[in-house]
């Protein structure tokens, strides 16, 4: 039993860890920009297809898969960001949602149309198990988590010490007075969201070897686990994003290993439910961590 | 006025009726000469149009952005089904029932959900459509899980000594033909109603509403229970038509849809939403798109809207009418 | 024994976080009276009518108009069966209705009975849109807005949105009237107006007036008293010939 219990355990940190990557970018888009993306998911797929792709197509290695993919993810992001989010900045949030629902929908179903709508087998990646703890652990999972644990510490020091980061934490916190400060808002608010679409393709592309299926569809899973970590996590903070991530994982796993597979996916978004219709403010406070 | 101007005032208002009972006309004697595929693209439109209608009051009329419709959609499909299948209950009961017990579920979800401020609200609703989903999957001994009910009856009426089912594509036409004015009628009635003037004021400004008296948050629950109605009447035409309901049915791609329609046909109109149940769905459907190429249209038409066109295409429709001589609706 | 004022408010307190933006103010307006509220820009007054109206809720204090505790009564409840009206600063209207259904829409919750009235669609509501109709029209008419009386309001000119405003408040038959510096931002001809406006809401209507304004020479030749915040606190309280008068008002405020 105890096994069992370590065992999950392990995997929910790993999937917390994965669904950390992805929400730390989405909590920060907000933070930023006052938008839910919900084309976010998407960027993971991307992630996820691009290096599928590379494998397959062009016969590239992993790491290299990973080099282009998180490259492509990012283009993409410029692209999406230059022209849709800056534009979001003071719009009603309705605006937001349907703005980012709307890129959803094309980027989920563009890849249909190019690639088919079959799941694909990815192939690749460091799947070799090793011995941890006790546990027989695939070595792709303790990669994400080193990962993540690299991915927050870099951008604690960002968003600290560098000037970008201050920025962020400027425009987060007050979006007026940093124009006369004289903060280039349009230029924080594209490379915010830059980075965090990045780093969901860099999860994504991380998380294809354990996954192994590659469908067109994937990212809306995505997007329904992170909203409810972003919101329970406190919207724009990054350290309760972490710790909600990491519920999220454990908990998840908990499910799926002692009630039922097929409750699994409904556990962040049933507990976010259940938490804004009775708790309304949430499990950390609002405050912005930058 | 000048003597031009009177003329074209004359010709226009002539113009007018003539026009009316054209359309009338063309939408009564339909199944004559419009061929049985199209036929069935107007069906699935009118039937959309109900949880549509009850979006718009929702959005257009109220200014509040829910993403719950598709579930009451669900719900009242499920819940006709259920009844005709178990009970053998004519189709009037089903569908009146389908309408009670989805708004009756959204009375007990609108309380505490619509005292979150926007952006949680819009989550919250989003969580009923996957709570929805995971309990038609899970509830196995209800639904079937997902292998989901078939063999759903079609609609037949009993009165007396006489009953008949609605079978054929036509007969279907002209069911949710009758259910769909109803609807527009029911729609008409409230939106003209001293409570519509009141929604619209909260939908302007909340706090000037609240300040002359108004309790926005319940006319936002009676708004919100309201369209879960209109979403389940809609819910159970949609099940008897296909004689299938699954947890497919709350799937995202209803809640967009109905989305789509209500904004991309004209917010807050009620020529709006029924344009829009034509062009986005009744066409899609006759020009047998690819469902990834539809997706990928409704995705730009979310674009167009948010950066061109945020009233829809109702101004467009509204410069036709009123070039006719109409009034503004 | 005195007949008791008309809005009781005791020790009111909020603060907002470490900040105390209102602290232990208590006044009393007794009925017909026009009482003023001045103070320097940050010393609690809109945040005191905030309180006082239910567009939050005070740390401590209570409020009790016409005898009935409004503590926490939310604004719908305290304009609906308080009859006690607010205006706000910066004025707002219901932009893309036009002026006529401005006013028919802050009448309406005064005269159907509940909530579910409003939903009638048979003769009954319709007379009792019409009647608000015509009252509308007498007000857009006093006003001199008849001509625009098409137009969305958001259309309008800030002053006209501010006569929008007043009539609004005069549609139903409030008992009081709270004004946010009615006078801010419109010339002084249109101040002339809205000050008889309220001379006349005052005597005619028997309706009483608590304002807070800037317009000291407004503030002395409307206002039977005067009450003045400084920093959340009452600082001073009297006549306006006393208040003007008063080294610690003068120093804290008027200047000089």
């Amino acid at each position: 039993m105890l096994n069992l219990l370590g065992e999950q355990l392990l995997n929910g940190i790993v999937t917390g860890s994965v669904y950390a990557i992805v929400a730390v970018g989405m909590t920060m888009t907000f933070g930023v920009l006052r938008v839910i993306n919900f084309a976010h998911g998407e960027y993971f797929m991307v992630g996820t297809f691009a290096s599928w792709f590379v494998i397959e197509k062009i016969d590239l290695g992993y790491p290299q898969s990973v080099v282009f993919a998180v490259a492509l993810t990012a283009l993409l992001a410029i692209v999406v960001g230059y022209f849709l989010m800056r534009k979001m900045v003071g719009a009603p949030f309705e605006n937001g949602v349907l703005a980012t629902l709307g890129v959803s929908l094309i980027l989920q179903n563009l890849a249909v149309a190019l690639f088919g709508g079959s799941y694909k087998f990815f192939n690749g990646g460091y799947i070799e198990p090793v011995e941890l703890f006790g546990y027989g652990l695939a070595q792709q999972r303790i990669l994400i988590v080193i990962v993540c644990v690299l991915v927050f510490i870099g951008l604690d020091l960002m968003v600290t010490y560098s000037r970008m980061g201050k920025s962020m934490r400027a425009v987060s916190q007050n979006i007026e007075c940093c124009e006369i400060v004289g903060i280039d808002v349009q230029s924080v608010v594209l490379w915010t969201f830059v980075i965090g679409a990045s780093l969901a393709g860099l999860s994504g592309v991380l998380t294809a070897p354990v996954n192994v299926s590659v469908y067109g569809g994937m990212g809306e899973l995505i997007t329904f686990k992170t909203l409810p970590i972003i919101i329970m996590g406190g919207l724009g903070n990054v350290r309760g994003t972490f710790i909600a991530a990491m519920i999220l994982g454990i908990a998840e796993s908990f499910v799926a290993g002692f009630i039922g597979l097929q409750f699994r996916d409904s556990v962040g978004f049933v507990t976010l439910s259940l938490m804004l219709m009775w708790r309304p403010h949430g499990l950390f406070s609002l405050q912005s961590r930058f | 006025m000048s003597q031009l101007q009177e003329t074209q005032q004359t010709w226009r208002s002539g113009f007018r009726l003539p026009a009316i009972i054209l359309m009338a006309a063309f939408v009564l004697f339909a199944p004559a000469f419009v061929g049985s595929y199209s036929l069935h693209a107007v069906v699935i439109a009118m039937i959309f149009l109900l949880p549509a209608l009850g979006l718009n009051l929702l959005v257009g009329y109220t200014g509040l952005l829910s993403l719950a419709q598709g579930a009451f959609f669900g719900v009242g499909a499920y819940a006709s089904a259920l009844l005709s299948i178990h009970f053998n209950t004519p189709f009037y009961i089903n569908v009146v029932s389908a309408g009670l017990i989805s708004g009756a579920l959204a009375l007990p979800l609108g309380i505490p959900a619509l005292r979150l401020r926007a952006t949680s609200f819009v989550m919250c609703t989003l969580g009923f459509i996957v709570i929805g989903q995971a309990i038609s999957k899970n509830w196995i001994s209800l639904t079937r899980g997902d292998m989901g009910l078939s063999s759903v009856p079609k609609p037949y009426f009993a009165l007396g000594p006489w009953s008949f089912s609605v079978v054929s594509t036509a007969a279907y036409y002209y069911l949710a033909l009758a259910v769909a004015s109803l609807a527009i009628l029911a729609f008409y009635l409230i939106v003209r109603s001293p409570a519509g003037r009141n929604m619209i004021a909260i939908r302007e400004n909340e706090t000037l509403a609240e300040a002359v008296g108004i309790p926005t948050w319940t006319y936002k629950l009676i708004v919100f229970v309201l369209s879960a109605v209109f979403a389940g009447v809609g819910g159970s035409l949609y099940v008897h038509y296909l004689t299938v309901v699954s947890p497919l049915t709350f799937q995202m791609y209803y809640t967009t849809t109905i989305l789509i329609i209500v904004l991309g046909g004209g917010v807050g109109t009620i020529s709006g939403v029924v344009f829009g149940s034509i062009l986005f769905v009744a066409l899609s459907e006759v020009l047998r798109v690819a469902p990834e190429i539809r997706m990928i249209a409704y995705g730009i038409c979310l674009l167009l809207i948010v950066f061109k066109f945020p009233k829809g295409f109702a101004p467009v429709i509204d410069k036709v009418w009123l070039a006719l001589g109409g009034q503004r609706a | 024994m005195t007949t008791p004022a008309i809005l009781q408010i005791e020790h009111i307190s909020k603060s907002y976080g470490a900040v105390k933006a209102v602290s232990d103010v208590s006044l009393q307006l007794q009925r017909g009276e026009i009482l003023g509220l001045i103070g320097p820009n940050g010393s609690g007054k809109s945040t005191f009518f905030d309180c006082v109206t239910g567009l939050g809720m005070p740390d401590q204090g209570s409020v009790r108009l016409d005898g009935t505790v409004i503590t926490g009564w939310p604004l719908n409840r305290i304009a609906r069966e308080g009859r006690m009206l607010r205006s706000f600063q910066k004025t707002v209207v219901f932009s893309a209705l036009d002026v006529e259904e401005n006013l028919v829409i802050a009448g309406q919750m005064f005269v159907f009975e509940s909530t579910r009235a409003t939903f009638g669609i048979g003769k009954h509501a319709a007379t009792i849109v019409e009647e608000l109709r015509i009252r509308a029209r007498e007000l857009i008419k006093l006003t001199g807005l008849w001509d625009v009386r098409h137009m969305p309001a958001g259309k309008l000119s800030g002053g006209q949105q501010k006569l929008i405003q007043f009539a609004s408040m005069l549609m139903p038959k409030p008992k009081v009237i709270l004004l946010d510096e009615p006078m801010a931002g419109i010339n002084p001809k249109l101040i002339e107006q809205v000050v008889e406006a309220i001379r006349y809401a005052n005597t005619q209507l028997g309706i009483s007036f608590l304002i807070i304004e800037h317009n000291i020479d407004v503030v002395i030749s409307l206002c039977q008293r005067v009450i003045v915040l400084d920093q959340g606190q009452m600082l001073a309280h009297g006549t306006p010939q006393e208040i003007v008068i008063n080294p610690l008002v003068r120093e804290a405020y008027l200047g000089g």
